[in-house]
């Protein structure tokens, strides 16, 4: 039998058996590919409570997070396992202004606050094997809370390994009176020339459109099955 | 000290489910308590395919989309190898007398183990990390319903009370699910943590389920570093191989003897063991 007509046999069987499996729910589709991404911003950008409602979960009795959570947020054409990495101070029991000014830069240490180290510098330690990063800020904070976010991007722009990485930008809370416009944040953040040649998406974001959340997710999987097209391009 | 267990699945008749998924009666379980909880994933999966034998189809395995930009998996980089379904090439086989023997456990040893364990390879003492599981949910990645769920109280010695509890209260817990969970197709088993005030480097966990003596499935989850005096989540999704019919309902008619071992592994050293077992007949 010639070769043609062989390599026709096989593919024929293994269409037919696929759809065999598939329609005799005997095995599982052919499973997404799957992405480790890691998801940072300051303490009250709104990490958490973005994953959880990607993953359809409620929000109530979120606290902020003192050390990592990972989360598998399942999308229609691929998995992203996300490292959510808490931007606030660790033994720290409650929430409140105090934590959102707990930055790398500033040191706060309010009554309650039982520590005053800062998860930040932790970071780093979760960088390896990521394939993608999401930044999450909180578009109200003040002119001071900013500058400490366009600091923290910076940094994790360059970060060795993170420098070639897609990023997604998200500006959270783009639902209060008080949000910065998204342009505003571009122009502030000086994304243009300092990221330029790098991947990045900056979209706004808010809980109340999820919808949109998850396109701008959306966006940044497309990137990251692009660079896995072109393995040798930074 | 007992648990709080909540079964929050929907209360519907499995039986007008219309997908494979679907109509899942929550499950109950009864824990013995002290300290932790089992983080085993209640999701005894069955990857053996009717032809018997432990090498059967793979199990659930994931893809990965293209490769990380760093070098080689070093101690730091989380990861989960899923469908490791039988003792992994060259990894040679142990028992737990050996391993009983030995002063150190590493994860090499336990994936050599072919059966569950008689008995604890460590003793609540070794968790000098204080690791600390708080949390346990799954869910049914297909419907969102959260299957099954269980917190660990905040901590409430009542000072100077001495109970005469068993050493190993702790480290054990018993599930009792309905036959509709083995139908399902994908679950979300998440885990809540506490560490001590000393850095964990490589934090690993290997978990290992048998039915009767016979390996269904193996875990193992780096979590690699944690930060000190940090409570951490993770949420991983469990793909289920379709189970045979015969398999399943020997599950089901009989409970208990799908048992899981979950090993807990610091910088390579074991230093937590937790044990649960699982029936599916729905009573318990």
């Amino acid at each position: 039998m010639s070769e043609h007509i062989r390599l026709s046999i096989a593919l024929c069987r293994i269409g037919f058996y696929t759809c065999l499996r598939t329609l005799c729910c005997k095995g599982p589709p052919t499973p997404r590919p799957e992405y480790d991404v890691v998801c940072i911003g300051l303490s009250g950008a709104g990490k958490t409570a973005l994953l959880s409602r990607l993953c359809s979960e409620g929000i109530d009795g979120i606290v902020p997070t003192t050390g990592f959570s990972i989360k598998a947020v399942p999308f229609p054409n691929a998995v992203l396992n996300v490292k959510e990495l808490g931007g606030g101070c660790q033994g720290a029991s409650n929430g409140g202004d105090d934590w959102r000014l707990c930055t790398y830069l500033f040191q706060w240490s309010h009554g309650n606050v039982q520590r005053s180290d800062n998860i930040k510098k932790y970071w780093s330690r979760y960088y390896q094997g990521s394939q993608g990063v999401v930044f999450v800020l909180d578009s109200t904070v003040s002119d001071e809370e900013m500058e400490a976010c366009r600091s923290e991007l910076h940094l994790a722009l360059q970060h060795p390994q993170l420098c070639t990485l897609p990023f997604l930008i998200l500006a959270n809370h783009q639902d209060s009176p008080t949000a910065r416009a998204v342009p505003e944040i571009k122009k502030y953040f000086e994304l243009e020339p300092l990221a330029r040649g790098k991947r990045w998406i900056l979209e706004g974001s808010t809980i109340n459109n999820m919808e949109a959340v998850r396109e701008s997710f959306s966006q940044l999987i497309r990137l990251l099955e692009e660079k896995e097209l072109r393995p040798g391009r930074i | 000290m007992s648990y709080s267990c909540t079964s929050t699945g929907n209360s519907q008749d499995p039986s007008s489910s219309n997908k494979s998924g679907g109509g899942v009666n929550p499950g109950s379980c009864s824990g013995s308590s002290s300290s932790g909880v089992s983080s085993s994933n209640s999701s005894s999966s069955s990857s053996v395919s009717s032809g018997g034998g432990g090498g059967g189809s793979s199990a659930s395995h994931s893809v990965r989309g293209g490769k990380s930009d760093s070098k080689p998996a070093s101690a730091e980089a989380m990861k989960v190898k899923k469908g490791c379904n039988t003792t992994d090439v060259g990894v040679p086989v142990t028992t737990e007398e050996e391993l009983l023997a030995n002063t150190i456990i590493t994860p090499e040893d336990v994936l050599g183990l072919q059966k569950i364990t008689e008995n604890y390879l460590c003793s609540p003492e070794d968790n000098i990390y204080n690791i600390d599981f708080t949390r346990f949910k799954i869910r049914d990645m297909e419907t969102g319903t959260v299957l099954f769920e269980i917190t660990k109280p905040p901590a409430s010695d009542k000072g100077g009370e001495k109970r005469d509890i068993d050493p190993n209260a702790g480290r054990f817990v018993r599930y009792q699910f309905t036959p509709a969970f083995l139908r399902l197709r994908q679950v979300g088993a998440t885990v809540e943590f506490t560490v001590g005030d000393i850095p964990i480097n490589n934090f690993r966990m290997i978990e290992r389920h048998y039915f009767r003596d016979q390996l269904l499935k193996s875990f193992d989850f780096e979590f690699g570093f944690c930060i000190p005096s940090s409570k951490n989540t993770c949420e991983h999704i469990y793909e289920f191989p379709p189970l045979s019919e015969d398999i399943m309902r020997e599950m089901i008619l009989h409970p208990y003897e799908t048992q899981s071992d979950s090993f807990y592994f610091v910088d390579n050293k074991l230093v937590m063991h937790n044990k649960a077992d699982y029936s599916y007949s729905g009573g318990p």
